[in-house]
Order: structure tokens, then C-alpha cells, then sequence
């Protein structure tokens, strides 16, 4: 089965082209980075593969399906999207912001989600939030909040999970703690597309990677094949030595400035 | 979580037990010294159980004054409190409030201009035109200086609802040759003075057919918390909501002011308060500020009639004494949102 299949996605805002003709793909069940310098365009790219904001052209496909073309509450029911920096001025209690999660798979008027309390629970624990589900969000610091939004993506019970950003805000053993979430979900078959910053990350747990610089794609494809010191030094003008872990076995991307 | 659906679910049917016994106890209440069985005693008898143990004038008192009265006041402050909570909702702005920005006074305006080309039938609907009116004039004034913030809304509010309360007064002194002074209180400040059971009616006609079918909604204004993006996400259809809901709040104020005049406050104070008790979740919010707000505007306008008995208060002023150092508390608790 195919993951994510996008083709010709292009995105203007204002009359600037953000995302140009972008063609690409996520493997089914697989976890796969969006990385690029700042300003390539991918949270833009992410929430149209999430098909919450409709590009002004191309497609997006998900299980050979056209995610454009579900209804709402049906594409809210298959891809989920975690962003940035989520903030509200309402006083609602942490287990609240979870339980929004649920809101694709629920009538507007029944009880008619009887799971919906397991599910919210479940959530909460494998974001390792399970105490704070009576605390005020606001109350939270940037990296819990982030990680109670995992919860509610999560929540939604989603095929394709879009994430954006995910670890910013989170210390170094929260930020293994998400992207050993994420392999795993993965490995249960949820397809993952996360934009990371952190290219090391990345290297250490995508297992593909696609790059993106200035709203084009410029290289996609298996991240040890794909994360070269050619390509990081094209894309972000600084050498890089890759390296092996030696306890691991994985790779460690050494950085250096041009010179 | 059952434990705090089953806390909601007792504190709505004790406000709802307290509406009815305010509403029971305010209209023994009054001027005109009747005690509380005869005045029982005569709505039975108009719903056809027993005698009036009361002459004509007190029958009437009771019947054609007082008991609408009450029940406007009821449905009134339901309803803008039901209006207040949903524009907060939307607006993502703790200040919103049909008064504050302006939809109160442009459906004064409209109301004041059927009436004075007689054409009183229309009263409802040109209401609902003057306040969607006001909103529009605002949202577009507050957009037109930059990014939308809570503040700007109501500095944009107050700036439409100068402008309309102005013509309206200025309507009816051109028009009026009575008491205009008094009409033109009635009009800016609120008063049920004038409820009787035309008002009703059309009050309780505003309640069912845009109140419930809010109240109904309280799961999609969640989605709204975290924005319009995050609402998307979850699948809600945000244009389409967002339009609806404030049409439908346009159209609950139009009619509560077509029958009350501009009564202030009541959409700020009451949601605010129920937030502070049962959270924020607009489920059981929207429902219990309804509540609510029936009670406080019953009490409100019990002590605008009584108080300085024989003359009368306009009960927007009770509701302002109340209203303005709640908003100001607000402002002061909320600074970022300057």
C-alpha cells in the first residue's frame, strides 16, 4: 500500500510563491523527515498534505485516496496534524484539549462515542501526560503543551500523522521520548511526516527524509542515502562529517562552518 | 470525567429550579401590595383554574404587567448571555459582549426606526438588520487597524455603538412630542418597562429558534479554542460555523433588544462567572450562563422597578452598576491582550 502521494502542490500566499510544484512521498508506515533552512516553506507544505489549508493546485493522495477530496470530519478521521507553538486564551483543562481529539468521531449532538474516555486516556499515556490531565493548559510549559497537542492528534485515531516541529521546546530525553513515539506508531502502520530542525535527529530516526529549500523539493529518498555531506553543505552552506555511533551503530552528523 | 458531567448536570437543574422559583417570587414583587397567594391565585385563574380574588386594576397588574414583565426579563437575559458566551467563543476575545460591540445599539437604531415609521411589525427583523449591521461595521473597523486584537474590537465596538446610539437619540427627538427623554433611556440604557405579552412572544420565539440550536452547538466553539487552523484540523467547517453562529447571535440580540432596548453587560458578567465554576467546556457553558442569565436579569430588573418605587429605574443601569467594574477587572487581569 502507498502512504502519502503528493503531486504538483503549489501554494501562494499574497502573491509570493511559498511551495512550487512540490512532487512527494511517504512511505506507508513509515516515519519521515521534512527538513530544510528556515523559511523552505514546510509548515506551509505540511498543512496542506494534512489537506487542512487546499493548495492552489496539484494533489495529494493517501492510500490512493484523494485526501482533498474526503469531507471534513472523514479527512479530520485520517490525518491529524500536530503544529507549532499551540496556545489558547480558554481555561480548559488538560484532559479537555485531549478530548477535542474526539470531535471528528462524534455527532453534534449524541453520545455517541462510547470509547472516547479509553482512547483520551491512552493518549495521554503514551505521551507520558497521564498526571497532568486535570491541570489548566495554560498553565503548561511550551514543551508540555506540545506534547498534550500529541495527545490530541492522537487522539483523533489518525492513519496519516503530520507533525510540525515536534520537539522544539522539548529537553533532550523528551525529545527522544516523542520520536521513539513516533517510530513506534509507525511501526504500527500510522504513517509519520514530521518536520524536524535537528538533522541529527532526523538522521538518527527517519527513515526517510525529504528536503526542502525555498519551496522546492531538492532531494527525497532513504535518509542514510539521502543526507549527504554534499547535499547539507548545498542546502545549508556548512560541511558536515557524517559519523557512526560506535554504542549504536547509527549515524552522528558533525557540523562545521565553510572554510 | 462523569463526576464533573454529573456536577454539571446538578448544578443545571438547581438553576433551573432557582429560575423558576425568581421568576415565581419577582412577580409578587411590586409597587401595587399584593400578597403572594392572590397573585397566584389570578395566573391560575387565567389559565383557567378558579377565580381572580383580585378587582380588574389588580388582575391587570398582575396579568398584563407584572408576569410578561418577568418573563421578558427571563428571556432577555438568556439570551444575551447565550450571545455574549458564543461571541467570546468566536471572536477568540474575552471582552466580546453584544453591548461592547456595538450590536445592541444598531439594533436600538433599527428598532426605533421601524417604530417611528410605523411600521411596528417589522420591529424583530429590523432589530436583527441593526445589530448584524453594527457587527459587520465593527469587525470591519477593528480589521481596518491591523492585526484583530480583543482591545481594537472594542475600541471599534464603542466607536459604532457612539455613532448609533447618537441617531437614535437624535430620531427620536426629532420625532417624538412626549416624554422623548424617557423613550430615548429606554432605548440607550434597557428597560422592560414596556414587556408585555407581545414581548414575550417574541423573545421565547428568538430562544427557540436561534438559543437551543446555539446551545446545540457547544462542541464545534471548542474546537475554536486553539484557533482556526486547529479547528480545521479537527474537521469543523470554521467559515461556515464561524458566519453562522454570529448571524445567529445578531439575531438573538436584535430581538431581545427589539423588546428591551440596549442592555448592557449581561453577555459579559454571566459567561465569565459560570467559566470561573464549571470550566470552560461551552457544553455545559453555553446552557448554564443561559440559566443564568435569566436569573440575573429577573432580580436585575425587580430591583430597577422597586428600588426607587414610585419611579423606575432603566434596568441597563442595575446591569452597568454590576457590568462596568467586571469589564474593567477583565481589562485589568488581561493586560496582554491590549
Amino acid at each position: 500500500m502507498t502512504g502519502l502521494d503528493a503531486s504538483r502542490v503549489t501554494i501562494s500566499v499574497g502573491g509570493s510563491v511559498l511551495v512550487d510544484e512540490v512532487d512527494c512521498s511517504v512511505p506507508h508506515g513509515s516515519l519521515t523527515a521534512l527538513v530544510g533552512p528556515n523559511g523552505a516553506g514546510k509548515s506551509t507544505l505540511l498543512r496542506s498534505l494534512a489537506a487542512i489549508v487546499r493548495p492552489d493546485s496539484g494533489s495529494v493522495l493517501f492510500e490512493d485516496e484523494n485526501l482533498l477530496g474526503l469531507s471534513r470530519r472523514e479527512r479530520a478521521r485520517t490525518a491529524a496534524i500536530v503544529e507549532q507553538d499551540a496556545s489558547t486564551e480558554v481555561a480548559l483543562t488538560v484532559r479537555a484539549v485531549v478530548e477535542l481529539g474526539r470531535l471528528p468521531h462524534q455527532s453534534l449532538w449524541r453520545d455517541d462515542d462510547a470509547d472516547a474516555g479509553a482512547i483520551v486516556t491512552a493518549a495521554l499515556d503514551a505521551v507520558g501526560m497521564a498526571d497532568f490531565e486535570t491541570r489548566n493548559f495554560s498553565t503548561l510549559s511550551g514543551g508540555e503543551r506540545q506534547r498534550i497537542m500529541l495527545a490530541r492528534a492522537l487522539a483523533q485515531q489518525p492513519r496519516l500523522l503530520v507533525l510540525d516541529e515536534p520537539t522544539n521546546h522539548l529537553d533532550i530525553g523528551a525529545q527522544l521520548d516523542v520520536l521513539g513515539l513516533l517510530q513506534r506508531l509507525a511501526g504500527q502502520g500510522v504513517t509519520v511526516l514530521a518536520a524536524l530542525h535537528d538533522l541529527g535527529l532526523a538522521a538518527t530516526y527517519a527513515d526517510h527524509v525529504i528536503v526542502l529549500r525555498a519551496g522546492r523539493v531538492v532531494a527525497a529518498g532513504p535518509t542514510a542515502s539521502t543526507l549527504t555531506p554534499a547535499l547539507i553543505r548545498d542546502v545549508y552552506s556548512v560541511d558536515a562529517n557524517i559519523l557512526t555511533n560506535p554504542a549504536t551503530g547509527r549515524p552522528i552528523i558533525a557540523f562545521s562552518a565553510l572554510g | 470525567m462523569r463526576s464533573s458531567l454529573t456536577r454539571a448536570v446538578v448544578l443545571g437543574v438547581g438553576l433551573g429550579v432557582a429560575l423558576v422559583a425568581s421568576i415565581v417570587v419577582a412577580v409578587t414583587i411590586g409597587p401595587a401590595d399584593i400578597q403572594f397567594g392572590e397573585v397566584w391565585a389570578t395566573i391560575g385563574s387565567h389559565l383557567g383554574l378558579g377565580d381572580s380574588p383580585l378587582s380588574v386594576l389588580r388582575d391587570g397588574i398582575v396579568w398584563e404587567l407584572r408576569l410578561p414583565r418577568v418573563l421578558t426579563a427571563a428571556a432577555v437575559g438568556a439570551g444575551l448571555a447565550i450571545s455574549g458566551a458564543v461571541m467570546q467563543a468566536i471572536t477568540r476575545n474575552p471582552l466580546a459582549d453584544p453591548y461592547l460591540l456595538g450590536l445592541s445599539s444598531g439594533a436600538s437604531l433599527g428598532a426605533v426606526a421601524v417604530l417611528l415609521l410605523g411600521a411596528a411589525v417589522l420591529l424583530p427583523f429590523a432589530a436583527f438588520m441593526g445589530s448584524l449591521l453594527a457587527l459587520a461595521l465593527t469587525l470591519i473597523l477593528a480589521s481596518s487597524l491591523g492585526v484583530i486584537t480583543p482591545t481594537r474590537t472594542v475600541l471599534a465596538g464603542l466607536a459604532v455603538s457612539s455613532l448609533a446610539s447618537a441617531i437614535t437619540s437624535l430620531v427620536i427627538f426629532w420625532t417624538v412630542t412626549g416624554d422623548s427623554y424617557r423613550e430615548i433611556l429606554g432605548w440607550l440604557l434597557g428597560s422592560l418597562a414596556g414587556a408585555r405579552w407581545q414581548a414575550v412572544a417574541i423573545t421565547f420565539a428568538a430562544i427557540l429558534i436561534a438559543g437551543i440550536p446555539i446551545m446545540l452547538t457547544g462542541r464545534l466553539l471548542d474546537a475554536f479554542a486553539f484557533g482556526d487552523v486547529s479547528a480545521a484540523s479537527l474537521g469543523v467547517n470554521v467559515s461556515a460555523t464561524r458566519w453562522g453562529l454570529l448571524v445567529a447571535s445578531a439575531l438573538l440580540t436584535g430581538a431581545m433588544v427589539s423588546v428591551s432596548g440596549a442592555i448592557g453587560f449581561v453577555g459579559l458578567i454571566l459567561p465569565h462567572a459560570v467559566r470561573l465554576v464549571v470550566g470552560a467546556g461551552h457544553r455545559v457553558l453555553l446552557p448554564l450562563a443561559a440559566l443564568s442569565g435569566a436569573i440575573f436579569l429577573v432580580w436585575a430588573d425587580t430591583a430597577a422597578r422597586t428600588v426607587f418605587d414610585p419611579r423606575e429605574l432603566p434596568v441597563g443601569i442595575v446591569t452597568a452598576l454590576i457590568g462596568a467594574p467586571v469589564f474593567a477587572f477583565l481589562l485589568a487581569r488581561k493586560r496582554q491582550l491590549t
